[in-house]
C-alpha cells in the first residue's frame, strides 16, 4: 500500500461511525507508520467503521507504552528500534562510538530492556500487544568488514534475543517475526530520519504495518483437520499394495508424507482435533494406522471413518462427533475429485490439496496449516481438547442410549464455578470470543472492555470448569452479568461445545440464582445464525420473551422446570 | 490547469481533506489551518511519492506553499 493509497482510504472513511481505537507506541515520529497502520487496520477490520491510531511523544518509547496502558485502546503495536535502547545506536545522536562508549552501550541496553519489559508486561495485562523487534541496521560500529559479524553486534543481537524470549512468554504479548515482514525496499530512510525523525522508507513502513495488523488481528484459528489416508497421510494405496508397503520416509522417496505426518503430530500437540476420512475397508485403515513407525500417534485421529461411501457423508459424521461447524475445519486430500465433492457439500470448509509429489508445494502447505491453526498462545484447555472430545462423543452416545439424568449421575461429575476471575487468565475471554453455538447473543469483547467489566463493583462473572470420570474438560463456560437488588442481568453467556449434553448449563443457572440470592434473571439474548443450542436450552427451562420482548426467568419458574441436577457443584469465591 | 498542477492539487486534497478546491492554488503553511510540521512532512512525502522523487532538507524547508511546490516541480521537470 502506498502512502497516497493509505491517505485516500482514510479519507474515504471520514465521518463513518464505530471508531475502534488502537495504540502505536514507538520512540520515533510515528508519521507514515501511524497512517499506514490505520489504513491496514481499516482494510482488515470488518464493516466500514473508522479506526483511530493513538501515538505518543518523540524519544520516549517506555513512556509511550505506559501511556498506552492507561487508554481504553483495543490493542497496542509496540515498535522497538535500536535507538530506543541507546540513542547512540541511532542516526540522530552524537554520543560517540569510542571503545568506552561501546562498553557503556552494552550495559545501558541491559538496563533499558529491563525497564521496557516491565512496561510491556503491564501493558499486556490491559490489552493484546504486538511487539516488532528492531528492523533498522545497527550503525557501522563493528571492527570487522560488513560481511563479517563483530563481537559487539553479536552481543547486541544476543541481548535482544534474550529479551524477546522473555517477553514472548508473557501472556498477551505477540512478537512479530522479523523475517515475515515482506518489504520490497530496505528499512532505513536516512534522509527522512534526519529531516523528520521518521526512520523508515514508505514501502518498509507499509510492510511493517501489515505485519503488525497480521499479528494483532488474527482470524479465529481452525479447530479440526480431517485427513485422507492413501496418497495423503502415506504414499501408496494400502488396500492394493498391503499395509507393509505404504511409506512415508526419505528412504522410500516419500518423505513429503512423513513431513505431513509430523505436522499433524505437532498440530495434535497444540490441541487441534484430527480425524481420518478414507475410501477404504475399515480393517485396512486400522491395520495401516497400527504401524509402529508412523510419525503420528494414531490415537490422535478420532474418529477414523473408512468406508466406500461419499466422503462428504464421512465428513458429516466427523463433524457430528466433534460437534463443531464446518467453517472451523480443514479437509486435506490428494484427490481433486474428493476435494470438490466435500467442498460442494460444505462450502465453508477449507479444502486443501495434498501435493505429495511436489516437495516445495508440500512445504508451502505445512506453512499454510500453521497459519490456519496458529493461535497467539496455548492454554491448558488446548492440551485437554483431544482427550475430552473422545470422552464427549462417548458421553453423547451413552446418553442417547441411557437417555436420562440417571446416566449423567454415573459420570461422577463436578462443576466448579469460580466467581472471582484472575485478570491475567485469558481463557474466559477466549471462550467469549470464539464460542458460537451455546452463545447468548454472539457479542464479542475486547481485552480492555473485559478488564473494565472485571473492575466494576456490580459485575458478576462465573467461570465454569468440569471434570468427570472420563477426565477434565478444563474451563468450558463463562457467564457475565450485573446485579441490582435481587435482579440479575446476564450480558454474556457461552459454553464450549465439548461440554454439551451434561446439563452443566442447568447447574450454572441454578448456582447463579443461589450465589446472587436472585429472584429474577434477565438475559441480553439475541438470535444468531448458530446459537440454536442456547435457544433449545431456553425453551427447555422456560426462558421466554415477555410482553416487551425481554427474556427473563423467575426463580420459582426455573426450579419447576430445570429438572435433575446430576453433578456435584463446587463454588470458588476467592 | 496543467498535469503537474492537477497532481499537486490532488495531493493537497488527500492530505488536507477539508480544503476547498478554490483554496488550493493560494494554499500555504500560513493559510491552511492544519498545515503544521507533521502535515508538511506528510504532504511532501505524498508529492514525492506521486512524482517519484525525493526532497532534500533544504527543499523541505523552502517548499511551504502550493505555488512554490508547483514552481519547483515544473523547473525540475524542465531541467530533467
Amino acid at each position: 500500500m502506498t502512502l497516497n493509497q493509505a491517505l485516500a482510504l482514510i479519507n474515504s472513511r471520514k465521518g463513518n461511525r464505530g471508531n475502534a481505537v488502537y495504540s502505536l507506541a514507538c520512540g520515533f515520529e510515528p508519521l507514515h507508520l501511524a497512517t499506514l497502520l490505520r489504513a491496514h487496520l481499516l482494510e482488515r477490520l470488518p464493516g466500514d467503521g473508522n479506526v483511530e491510531v493513538q501515538s505518543g511523544v518523540y524519544g520516549d518509547l517506555r513512556g509511550n507504552i505506559e501511556s498506552a496502558a492507561r487508554t481504553a485502546a483495543t490493542a497496542c503495536a509496540v515498535v522497538l528500534e535500536w535507538s530506543d535502547l541507546d540513542p547512540r545506536l541511532g542516526l540522530r545522536s552524537s554520543g560517540g562510538w569510542s571503545n568506552e562508549a561501546k562498553a557503556d552501550l552494552i550495559a545501558n541496553c541491559i538496563e533499558r530492556y529491563a525497564r521496557l519489559e516491565a512496561a510491556i508486561v503491564a501493558l499486556a495485562g490491559r490489552m493484546p500487544v504486538a511487539l516488532a523487534p528492531p528492523s533498522l541496521p545497527l550503525p557501522p560500529i563493528g571492527n570487522t568488514i560488513r560481511a563479517q559479524s563483530s563481537v559487539l553486534e553479536l552481543e547486541l543481537e544476543q541481548q535482544l534475543a534474550r529479551f524477546l524470549l522473555r517477553i514472548a512468554r508473557v501472556s498477551g504479548v505477540r512478537v512479530v517475526e522479523r523475517s515475515r515482514i515482506d518489504a520490497p525496499a530496505a528499512a532505513l530512510d536516512a534522509r527522512m530520519e534526519l529531516i523528520a525523525g521518521f526512520p523508515y522508507t514508505v514501502p518498509f513502513a507499509s510492510a511493517l504495518a501489515a505485519a503488525l495488523v497480521d499479528v494483532l488481528c488474527q482470524p479465529a484459528p481452525k479447530k479440526g483437520l480431517i485427513t485422507d489416508l492413501d496418497g495423503t497421510l502415506w504414499s501408496g494405496i494400502a488396500g492394493e499394495i498391503g499395509v507393509d508397503a505404504i511409506s512415508w520416509s526419505q528412504e522410500h522417496h516419500t518423505q513429503t508424507h512423513g513431513l505431513y505426518q509430523q505436522m499433524l503430530g505437532h498440530l495434535a500437540g497444540c490441541g487441534v482435533l484430527l480425524a481420518a476420512c478414507s475410501k477404504n475397508e475399515m480393517t485396512t485403515a486400522e491395520a495401516a494406522l497400527a504401524r509402529k513407525d508412523l510419525f503420528l500417534n494414531a490415537e490422535s485421529l478420532f474418529p477414523v471413518c473408512a468406508n466406500w461411501g461419499p466422503k462428504s457423508a464421512s465428513v458429516g459424521r466427523i463433524l457430528d462427533t466433534w460437534n463443531i461447524a464446518a467453517d472451523a475445519v480443514v479437509f486435506v486430500d490428494d484427490s481433486p475429485m474428493e476435494l470438490d465433492e466435500v467442498q460442494r457439500a460444505y462450502p465453508g470448509m477449507t479444502c486443501l490439496a495434498f501435493p505429495g509429489k511436489d516437495p516445495a508445494a508440500v512445504w508451502n502447505l505445512l506453512g499454510r496449516l500453521r497459519d490456519l491453526f496458529g493461535k497467539p498462545e496455548l492454554m491448558e484447555e488446548d492440551r485437554l481438547r483431544q482427550s475430552s472430545i473422545r470422552a464427549s462423543a462417548q458421553v453423547r452416545e451413552m446418553a442417547a442410549e441411557g437417555g436420562s439424568a440417571e446416566f449423567l449421575r454415573t459420570l461422577e461429575g463436578t462443576v466448579t464455578l469460580a466467581w472471582q476471575v484472575d485478570q491475567a487468565d485469558k481463557r474466559p475471554l477466549e471462550l467469549i470470543n470464539k464460542t458460537n453455538q451455546f452463545n447468548l447473543n454472539g457479542r464479542r469483547m475486547g481485552e480492555s472492555e473485559w478488564q473494565r467489566l472485571l473492575g466494576r463493583n456490580d459485575t458478576i462473572v462465573a467461570v465454569a470448569s468440569y471434570q468427570d470420570k472420563f477426565g477434565p474438560l478444563g474451563k468450558i463456560a463463562v457467564l457475565v452479568g450485573s446485579q441490582a437488588g435481587r435482579k440479575v442481568r446476564v450480558s454474556h453467556w457461552v459454553m464450549s461445545c465439548r461440554a454439551f449434553s451434561r446439563r452443566i448449563e442447568h447447574h450454572m443457572l441454578d448456582s447463579l440464582f443461589r450465589h446472587c440470592d436472585a429472584e429474577e434473571i434477565a438475559f441480553a439474548f439475541a438470535n444468531t445464525e448458530k446459537n440454536q443450542p442456547l435457544r433449545e436450552f431456553f425453551a427447555a427451562v422456560g426462558v421466554s420473551p415477555d410482553a416487551e420482548g425481554a427474556y427473563r426467568i423467575l426463580r420459582s419458574g426455573f426450579v419447576d422446570g430445570r429438572g435433575a441436577l446430576p453433578h456435584e457443584v463446587s463454588n470458588l469465591t476467592e | 490547469m496543467n498535469d503537474t498542477k492537477e497532481r499537486v492539487a490532488r495531493c493537497f486534497a488527500t492530505v488536507f481533506p477539508d480544503i476547498r478546491q478554490d483554496e488550493i492554488a493560494t494554499a500555504s503553511m500560513e493559510s491552511v489551518a492544519g498545515w503544521d510540521s507533521v502535515a508538511h512532512v506528510i504532504l511532501l512525502s505524498s508529492i514525492a511519492e506521486e512524482f517519484g522523487l525525493n526532497f532534500d532538507l533544504e527543499e523541505f524547508r523552502s517548499l511551504v506553499s502550493y505555488a512554490l511546490i508547483v514552481d519547483f516541480l515544473e523547473r525540475n521537470s524542465a531541467h530533467g
